[in-house]
């Protein structure tokens, strides 16, 4: 086979050079979005199999480089990964392709509601149904705060990182990037033993 | 118009600060929408929340589309508010698509990611409290929330999130 490469713009897999159609991207993308619910961690999951196993447009080795990018960066995860693996098979065009196609479901389906249930928000009954929602959510909030806090607070340095985000954003009211920021740098700085992670998506809190 | 550009700026505010997952930017989206411009009602806004976890595409994106076509005037205003939203990642992401590999290998990189992540859980626990501190009102509510969290918990998570919501949204329509 021969030693792989895997330049930004084509991937040489098995010899022959994968540069799908246009078509085929937006596709592929368009119904990973469609029909993954979940947590961007999800789609990544599907995608993985849908272009690394399936397809076999990309090395996995390289899949899992550009998911390390896509949860390194703010925004939607989903949205990152469209655009670096659209980048990467097809170029700067492909990752328009790839996160056009991956917004296009959600966009359609959210206009679709927005248009037809919003004016019943305020229906009286509708509300008290909202209020109930709103608990549900805040125990979601909980919840995740819970299943976090437990793996991440483990020793005094952490919950030191943790109380400064916190202090960035509630009590300095700073935007949420500078609670990140001020955390990723003060972790940075205070530990010293870190074991690399053996795989990116062992972080992050599901959406 | 006015009304596209502070859109524009809102969900750009708002795409930089989604990081480590949707529930992150809900206190985001309520400072923006709900607070500082008055775009919807905090039930509104849970409204949009219950329906963008049952539908596909991140919280953020779902919020975009949705406000901008409420607020903006139709579809125009749902693409620039999408458009904004995803905007800020597309840019970063523009600058290090070519160091994807020595980036993602980086040992600094990890370790700066260790203490991010729990810069995560700073936000998720203030979301709880910024969110939370609105939506629980009396002490039935607490009762009420108190179980939805215990529900999870005991599902270990494996429940999705949606049903909890439904559910109490349920209780909500009986007991409100």
């Amino acid at each position: 086979m021969g030693k792989l490469s895997c330049k930004y713009e084509q991937c040489q897999l098995d010899g022959a050079e994968v540069k799908p159609r246009y078509i085929d991207v937006f596709v592929t993308f368009f119904r990973v979005g469609l029909f993954t619910l979940g947590g961007g961690l999800v789609m990544a999951t599907v995608l993985r199999h849908e272009l690394v196993l399936k397809r076999r447009w990309i090395r996995d080795e390289d899949f899992m480089s550009e998911l390390s990018i896509a949860t390194l960066v703010p925004g939607a995860i989903a949205v990152n990964i469209a655009y670096l693996q659209g980048r990467r098979l097809r170029g700067k065009t492909g990752s328009a392709v790839a996160v056009f196609g991956t917004v296009l479901p959600s966009f359609c389906i959210i206009l679709l509601i927005a248009w037809g249930a919003f004016p019943y928000f305020s229906h009286p009954k509708v509300a008290a149904f909202l209020r109930g929602c709103a608990i549900a959510v805040t125990g979601q909030l909980a919840f995740a705060a819970f299943v976090f806090g437990r793996k991440q607070l483990r020793s005094w340095r952490n919950v030191v990182v943790c109380a400064v985000g916190v202090l960035v954003v509630a009590v300095l009211k700073l935007h949420p990037i500078w609670a990140v920021i001020a955390a990723g740098g003060l972790g940075y700085g205070l530990c010293k033993n870190v074991k690399p992670l053996d795989s990116p998506d062992a972080d992050k809190a599901e959406s | 118009m006015q009304i596209l550009f502070r859109l524009f700026i809102s969900f750009a505010l708002i795409g930089i600060g989604a990081y480590g997952g949707g529930l992150v930017t809900i206190p985001l989206i309520q400072h923006e929408i709900v607070v500082s411009q008055n775009w919807m009602t905090f039930d509104e806004m849970t409204g949009l929340l219950a329906v963008a976890q049952m539908t596909p595409g991140p919280i953020a994106i779902n919020a975009a589309t949705f406000v901008g076509y409420r607020i903006g005037g139709g579809i125009v205003g749902a693409a620039i508010a999408t458009f904004a939203v995803v905007l800020p990642a597309i840019l970063i992401l523009l600058l290090l698509a070519p160091f994807v590999d020595r980036v993602s290998k980086n040992r600094h990189v990890w370790k700066l990611r260790q203490g991010m992540q729990i810069g995560v859980l700073s936000l998720i626990l203030f979301a709880t409290w910024s969110y939370g501190s609105v939506a629980i009102t009396d002490w039935l509510d607490l009762i009420i929330g108190a179980a939805a969290f215990a529900v999870l918990v005991a599902s270990e998570g494996k429940l999705h999130p949606v049903f909890v919501i439904l559910t109490c949204g349920l209780a909500g329509l009986i007991i409100f």
